[in-house]
């Protein structure tokens, strides 16, 4: 009997060692995006007919939903420029990796595209715990790290660190103040709680909405991404009664959190980030419950408060819509367009303006004055300014609060801009959310000197 | 304390699942001396199986039995194809073998049914029960859960103990030299073996989908939870595995609710290691094992 013993022994190191592997690959969701400075004359990756630049991407894995159509996005708008002669007579080549969201990948791949592919720049790199793998490499190398997709402060709260990185969308710091402040001026009485995904974005978020909410929450609980089961941590909220739950999460957690309330008969008011309440994506997840006990579609999250920075889907009438339209008409994979598309031609827009802007002569460092120097006035489809300057490269400064009505986002509020720390909340008066894009769809802005 | 019933009962139904996967571990472990890491995806294969019928229009029921034939078929085909060669030498070879089906069935599963979540259906509603004005996390297909699983372990035990192939298969699980000699056809016994714990794994694997998301490695943590539960219950006691399964889903879903998510799996296997150090024959074992 002591064969049964050995085995068991190395069936138990086996499955500790599984469980390890598991616990590793548990990150959260997230988007990043990254490129360095190099700075030398015309430079790496750049030829007189061609930029060639790249991202990594989750295009399998469980980030994938929803996060896999962003490079297919911002490629139908890169087409769509070099189609229009380019910048500058050079034509846009963009590289998509795969990561399948697993930060080791993140780095062979990244390393792959700086010293064997030779990319100018990183643009769109997508994700929190996949991107911070590979910042501190890229900075090293000089290459431009633009508009990663993620929410996280570390893109751009510190360009001394990190000089070459740029963030894009509003950072989940601001975010959690704005529905901060909102929540204690319109329901001061309301008892708050917080569902957080446990990790950087759900600090960050924290961070923003301590700032006015901290003696009105009653509760906090955390999910480790990876782990379906929820029911423990929404039994907890529910025992604290709150009015309110504002809930940072990713699209497949909102769909396990409205599911899981269903069984506990749990019916706060939600509030859902941003980046987890796309009402298409997370309908179609709850799409085939039973009884009709969830609605399959994107009335699923009827009644659900969340925020917006870009025009998205359900604004047909937005010429900024309109125009993502007709450039996926003519230059779109297959599919339907939807906002994840739509965001990465958003951030692939802003590519453009940027490398109008560091002009003929195209360099890296160039590349990250030309931003700093100008970024704050580029008129795109973002709602409210971007922050870029020498002491930040934070993304968009604001967001509007809306409430979700089959798909659609009714305002709450004027476009509110902020910053991080103890920045005031104000109504933006920038009118960004009132421009549309310019004839041709291509943006003209012009070189700094 | 509607969190702690609520929280508990939650427990209960994720520990009759594990209980259910646990023993198909135990299945296995005892006619063949091998832990089968594969259950796991084996049952994710099947449930996606249930899956593609029921989306195709079908109705939930034959998804279901769809999938629990899969699973006794998958089971009988790896045991025949794959398991039988390695059957007999070192083994680590089996635990191997059945690591390399993990992952290859994770792979295959990617490319034929896609990475992304998606939502499986249950039998029966899915809200709460009420209970004056609280709402208990009980719901129709929990019952059902619980049912399920109480069945399957009832028939088990009837065919084991009351049926001439249970006996049959019993001696070949206990000696396969003498039980050959008495004219069972070992081999025939080991298959059948192997197919019915797939069909036990399979039957886990759909309880857990009900009402929830899949995914190609949604099972990947119930195999660990249901081998822990396993050897906590003793790796040869049936019965044990059940009520190693219920202790571990409710321990767990007290550590998730009270003390924290991320610390689970660390909980878990603080759980195996206590055992494995005080009682490593589990809380079951039925015989003192014979010196050698």
């Amino acid at each position: 009997m002591r064969t049964r013993h050995r085995r068991l022994a190395g069936a138990v190191s086996i499955l500790t060692s599984l469980l390890l592997v598991a616990a590793c690959g548990a990150g959260g969701r997230s988007d990043d995006d990254g490129d360095g400075d190099g700075g030398s004359a015309s430079d790496v990756g750049v030829t007189a007919d061609s930029i060639k630049i790249g991202g990594t991407f989750p295009l399998t894995g469980v980030a994938a939903p929803g996060y896999s159509e962003i490079p297919t996005g911002a490629q139908a708008y890169f087409d769509w420029v070099n189609d229009n002669g380019g910048v500058y007579g050079r034509s846009i080549d963009f590289e998509v990796k795969d990561d399948g969201y697993d930060p080791t990948k993140t780095s062979s791949l990244t390393n792959e595209l700086v010293l064997q592919d030779q990319v100018f720049a990183t643009v769109g790199s997508l994700g929190t715990p996949t991107h911070s793998a590979v910042v501190d490499f890229l900075n090293d190398e000089e290459v431009p790290d633009l508009f990663v997709s993620s929410g996280s402060l570390q893109w751009g709260d510190d360009p001394e660190a990190r000089p070459m990185t740029f963030g894009w969308q509003p950072d989940y710091e601001i975010e959690g103040k704005i529905i901060g402040q909102y929540v204690a001026e319109e329901m001061p009485d309301a008892k708050v709680g917080l569902f957080l995904q446990d990790d950087d974005f759900g600090e960050d978020a924290e961070l923003g909405v301590r700032q006015y909410l901290d003696e009105q929450i009653v509760d906090v609980q955390r999910y480790t991404s990876g782990n379906t089961d929820i029911g423990p941590q929404i039994a907890g909220l529910q025992a604290s009664k709150p009015d309110i739950v504002l809930a940072f999460t990713t699209p497949s957690y909102t769909a396990l959190a409205q599911l899981v309330s269903l069984k506990l008969g749990f019916a706060p008011q939600w509030y859902v980030s941003n980046v987890g309440s796309d009402p298409a994506l997370v309908g179609s997840l709850l799409e085939q419950f039973s009884e009709g006990a969830v609605p399959g579609d994107a009335s699923a999250l009827n009644g659900v408060m969340s925020s917006e920075y870009i025009p998205g889907i359900d604004a047909q009438d937005n010429a900024w819509v309109q125009l993502w339209q007709q450039v996926w008409d003519a230059h779109g994979a297959k599919g339907e367009l939807t906002n994840y598309r739509i965001y990465g031609m958003s951030w692939a827009y802003t590519f453009v303006q940027a490398l109008q802007a560091a002009g003929e002569d195209l360099t890296r460092e160039g590349l990250v004055d030309a931003l700093e120097e100008v970024g704050s006035s580029l008129e795109g489809p973002n709602l409210a300014p971007y922050r870029y300057s020498d002491d930040s490269h934070l993304g968009i400064s604001g967001l509007q609060l809306v409430q979700l009505e089959n798909g659609v986002g009714e305002p709450l509020t004027d476009v509110l801009v902020t910053d991080i720390g103890d920045a005031e909340i104000a109504t933006d008066d920038s009118g960004q959310a009132d421009d549309g894009p310019p004839d041709g769809g291509i943006p003209d802005v012009d070189a700094v000197d | 304390m509607q969190q702690l019933v609520n929280t508990l009962l939650g427990g209960l139904t994720l520990g009759m699942v594990y209980a259910a996967f646990a023993l198909a571990l135990v299945m296995i472990w005892r006619s063949t001396r091998i832990v089968n890491f594969a259950q796991a995806p084996m049952a994710m294969v099947t449930t996606f199986i249930a899956l593609r019928i029921i989306e195709a229009g079908h109705s939930y029921w034959l998804g279901f039995a769809a999938a629990l034939l899969a699973g006794l078929l998958l089971g009988a085909l790896v045991e025949r194809v794959l398991v039988r060669p390695v059957e007999g030498k070192a083994e680590i070879n089996a635990v191997i073998l059945t690591l390399g089906l993990f992952i290859v069935l994770h792979a295959l599963a990617s490319v034929v049914f896609g990475n992304r979540y998606r939502s499986f259906p249950a039998a029966f509603g899915i809200r709460g029960m009420e209970v004056g004005d609280m709402t208990i996390a009980l719901t129709g297909f929990g019952i059902f859960t619980i049912l399920a699983v109480l069945a399957v372990m009832g028939l088990l035990v009837l065919l084991f103990r009351f049926t001439d192939l249970g006996l049959r298969m019993r001696a070949s699980a206990y000696n396969q030299e003498v039980a050959r000699l008495l004219g069972v056809r070992v081999g025939h016994m080991l298959t059948l073996g192997w197919a019915l714990a797939s069909l036990v794994g399979s039957l886990a694997g759909l309880l857990i989908a009900g009402g929830s998301l899949v995914h190609p490695g949604y099972m990947d943590a119930v195999v660990v939870y249901g081998f822990v539960a396993a050897v906590l219950g003793g790796l040869d006691s049936p019965a044990g595995a059940v009520v190693g399964g219920l202790l571990l889903g409710v321990s767990l879903s007290l550590v998730s609710g009270y003390v924290g998510s991320e610390l689970v799996a660390l909980a878990a296997l603080a759980i195996l290691m206590v055992v494995l150090l005080l009682r490593p024959q589990g809380l079951f074992a039925q015989a003192r094992e014979r010196r050698v």
